[in-house]
């Protein structure tokens, strides 16, 4: 027996292995980046131009393109981790919402400083969602119907503590003002090119990246999408994972909402609205699993820019939200029917 | 008897490259229950589906009656009176027994509505005529596996009844239930019906059969009568005699490794059909391979389950000690952090990540192990890999393709491969050549004998008789959730059957 043919892909792990011959396994692995570099180059192809310039490759459009998806990017990758266990988290949108309301109401009524502000709605945020994990792992309950009623429940809060008033944000120094240094979260650094809600995103994306691929944590993710009760047999903490990704799940809506409140400057009970659905469009397009136990971060962050990116295009061609809707839908059954197909030719799905 | 009802010659199928079918001849009389024999990969189920309309031979003729025939799908199989039972029965568990019986092609009253009156009535009666005491009206789910198998012969024979067709039928079913099958079976030949039976117990055959086909890489390799030695048997089923199956036992056990005395289960809620341990006594050294015998519902599953805490919640009564010292088993945590592993009957449910690549599954007992620090080393994975790769000859080498793409065998020498990694000093096993071809059974009971020569101490319950004698150097029989009996290995069948069905011998 020669041992030595016998390698490991020391590369980052991503569960779904791959089928090195199969072309269309090839595919669907970086379906999200290959139908980003296509919706980039249709954008190119059907923009609108002025005096010979590409509108879409205009540096202020695609800075409003990875702005206008970074609050349901970051929501998107809280997203990918709850998918991965097989899991779902409807409560997200809604948590962005209570998290904005909340966050302008810290510091406009309540007089309390940026930094408290912050580290108290994310706490918000991280403690909502584990609730949910531990109300979902402690009575079996489908994580669908748990994070269903915690939409409702967030909306709820959020109504109460803003009393169903924008609460806007105005800045400066003294009693009933945020202090000026929130407002950078609507701006643009590096010579007015990069938006800051586009650095949040892409910092968290990275930071989530190699939590996933490279910790123990990611690796006992994997484990309980992919089989829980094997999981919990060989010793992966599976109710501690499940309660986990959901705390993931709400701070990534908390950090959304200060995001929000941060670029609009209000907070409003009824913001984020079906960013949930978006999220785990964007989720699903990069080719994580509704099944559990395969997923990736890089193809969720490609599915988020890539769903703007579409949005953007149509937008420049004054082309309807009717028509973005159905360009929507069908990325994402395009997506769906690839997977499904590549999971028959192994031969592991009906 | 009369001259044959079906006859196929020269039988080839290839699949791609891989020939499946390399000329089979094979025929079936009526009124015969002919058994058909083969490892995973001989070529029964092609030969089967060939049968049954799922696919067309490639070369080769089939006749029905002296007339050849050529099924297009299942359905003109169907037509010809072929019926065909697979291993998943195909009854929806939500809907009761007459509406099973009928699916597709329900009884209408006028309007469109269903008479369901008349349905029940004429299952009633089908279920009647073989004898079987089902309510019509009965939810599927609420069936014994046993019962649901009549119920899925009643529905095939009720649109084709002149062959039957039986994909290992028995698997899942009690000796009392299998009995209760063979009756059935032997009615169904005595009305004129052919019955092809498709099995890996060896021992059912003497019972049932009339004739015997051993299939081996695609041929058949003999076809003998049913009361042919159990040695012969298997001859032609691997290719090589029975001797060579089970290693060697081992010489001497060494000191005591789990100690149970007078160990109860105790549930914290009453669970009907959950046979919990009641006084079990009984020892496994190091080094030494405990087998645990009984009938179905023994409590076999559920003494194994009750000690690595996978089970129903309760606590054990007793005294429970792992070398000497009295444990408190009452978490998967607990029972690993005593040293012990577990490996299911049930490796595609509870056994391992299928979508997930060979080498995750391998190393996914020792995450914490191989993650210093709480990050995962490439490095350390690719070692424990390695060293699986090299314990267990798992096919193909390669431990990046999907776990679920491997063959049975493979699958459960990953399972096991991937517990051994653990060092555990106590070894659980369920069943652990379910599923499992021969040639694999004997590469893993080497394997088994080998790390029990090292000390590891493996306590492995089997409802396949010869594989706990052949294997083990003790065997404890269990009954209703106690231990009766002890033999040592090698012991003859019967006395361990007797006492598992608390006969004398």
């Amino acid at each position: 027996m020669s041992e030595d043919k016998i390698s490991v892909a020391a590369s980052p792990v991503t569960a779904a292995p791959q089928k090195h011959r199969d072309p269309l396994a090839l595919i669907v692995r970086f379906q999200s980046l290959i139908g980003l570099v296509l919706v980039a180059i249709g954008g190119i192809i059907f923009s609108p131009r002025r005096h010979g310039e590409i509108l879409f490759l205009n540096p202020d459009n695609i800075a409003n393109i990875v702005r206008a998806v970074s609050e349901t990017g970051i929501i998107a990758i809280g997203m990918t981790f709850v998918i991965i266990t097989a899991g779902i988290d409807l409560s997200v949108g809604a948590v962005l919402g209570l998290s904005s309301v909340v966050t302008a109401s810290m510091m406009i009524s309540g007089g309390f400083g940026l930094i408290p502000t912050i580290l108290a709605v994310l706490a918000l945020g991280i403690v909502f969602g584990a609730i949910q994990g531990t109300i979902s792992t402690r009575f079996r309950l489908e994580p669908f119907i748990v994070t269903l009623a915690g939409l409702q429940a967030a909306r709820g809060l959020a109504l109460v503590v803003s009393g169903n008033q924008y609460i806007n944000i105005s800045y400066g120094d003294g009693p009933g003002l945020a202090p000026p240094v929130f407002a950078v979260l609507g701006e643009r650094l590096f010579n007015n090119t990069v938006p800051v809600a586009t650095l949040v995103f892409i910092v968290f994306a990275a930071i989530a990246t190699i939590v996933l691929n490279t910790t123990r944590f990611g690796r006992y993710v994997f484990a309980v999408g992919g089989n829980e009760r094997a999981a919990r047999i060989s010793g992966v903490p599976v109710s501690m994972v499940k309660i986990s990704v959901y705390a993931i799940t709400g701070f990534a809506a908390a950090l959304a909402g200060i995001v929000h409140a941060g670029q609009f400057n209000f907070g409003s009970a009824n913001d984020g609205m079906g960013y949930e659905l978006t999220a785990i469009a964007a989720v699903v397009i990069g080719g994580t699993s509704l099944f559990g136990g395969a997923g990736s971060m890089v193809g969720t962050v490609a599915g988020t820019i890539m769903l703007g990116a579409l949005a953007n295009i149509l937008q420049l061609n004054n082309i309807t939200p009717a028509m973005q809707l159905l360009a929507t839908a069908a990325i994402i059954v395009l997506a769906a029917v690839l997977q499904s197909l590549v999971r028959r030719r192994e031969g592991l799905g009906r | 008897m009369s001259a044959p009802l079906l006859v196929m010659t020269g039988a080839v199928k290839r699949f791609g490259g891989v020939q499946a079918l390399r000329g089979v001849d094979f025929d079936l009389k009526a009124g015969e229950i002919h058994a058909l024999l083969g490892e995973n990969g001989a070529g029964k189920s092609t030969l089967m589906n060939l049968l049954s309309g799922v696919y067309m031979p490639d070369e080769g003729t089939i006749e029905i009656d002296g007339k050849p025939v050529r099924f297009n799908n299942p359905r003109e199989a169907q037509a010809a009176g072929i019926a065909t039972i697979f291993q998943e029965l195909d009854l929806v568990p939500s809907l009761d027994v007459a509406a099973n019986l009928f699916l597709g092609r329900e009884l209408m009253r006028p309007g469109g509505f269903l008479d369901v009156p008349a349905m029940r009535r004429e299952a009633k009666k089908r279920l009647e005529a073989i004898e079987i005491a089902i309510d019509p009206g009965a939810m599927v789910a609420d069936l014994s596996i046993g019962q649901r198998q009549v119920v899925a012969i009643v529905k095939a024979l009720s649109y084709a009844s002149r062959v039957l067709i039986m994909d290992e039928p028995t698997a899942a079913l009690t000796v009392g239930e299998v009995e209760r099958l063979f009756d059935i079976m032997r009615k169904l030949a005595a009305t004129g019906v052919g019955i092809v039976y498709i099995s890996h117990r060896l021992e059912e055959v003497p019972g049932i059969a009339d004739r015997v086909t051993v299939m081996r890489d695609g041929r058949v390799a003999g076809i003998t009568e049913p009361h042919a030695p159990q040695a012969e048997l298997v001859r032609l089923l691997v290719g090589r005699p029975l001797d060579e199956l089970y290693p060697q036992r081992s010489k001497a056990a060494g000191k005591p490794l789990l100690s149970l005395r007078d160990a109860s289960f105790r549930l914290a809620r009453d669970s009907a059909g959950w046979q919990a341990p009641i006084g079990v006594s009984l020892d496994v050294h190091e080094g030494e391979i405990v087998g645990l015998a009984g009938i179905m519902g023994a409590g076999r599953t559920e003494l194994l389950s009750a000690l690595y805490g996978t089970g129903l919640s309760g606590r054990w009564e007793g005294e429970v000690a792992i070398s000497g010292r009295p444990v408190k088993l009452d978490s998967i945590s607990a029972a690993r952090h005593a040293g012990i592993a577990f490996v299911t009957d049930d490796r595609r449910g509870s056994g391992l990540m299928l979508r997930m690549a060979v080498g995750l599954n391998l190393v996914m007992s020792v995450i914490r192990r191989i993650s210093p620090a709480g990050l995962m080393s490439p490095s350390r994975q690719a070692e424990a890999v390695k060293q699986s790769f090299g314990q267990f000859d798992i096919r193909p080498k390669n431990p990046d393709i999907a776990v679920g793409a491997l063959s049975g065998g493979n699958q459960q020498k990953v399972v096991l491969a991937k517990e051994i990694l653990g060092n555990p000093r106590l070894l659980l096993l369920d069943e652990p050549t379910r599923g499992v071809d021969v040639g694999a059974k004997g590469e893993i009971y080497a394997r088994l004998r080998a790390l029990a020569a090292q000390g590891l101490g493996i306590l492995v319950a089997s409802s396949e008789m010869p594989e706990l004698i052949g294997l083990c150097d003790r065997i404890v029989v269990l009954r209703q959730g106690r231990n009766v009996a002890e033999f040592m290995g090698g012991v003859d069948e019967h006395t361990v059957l007797a006492a598992a069905n608390g006969r004398e011998a």
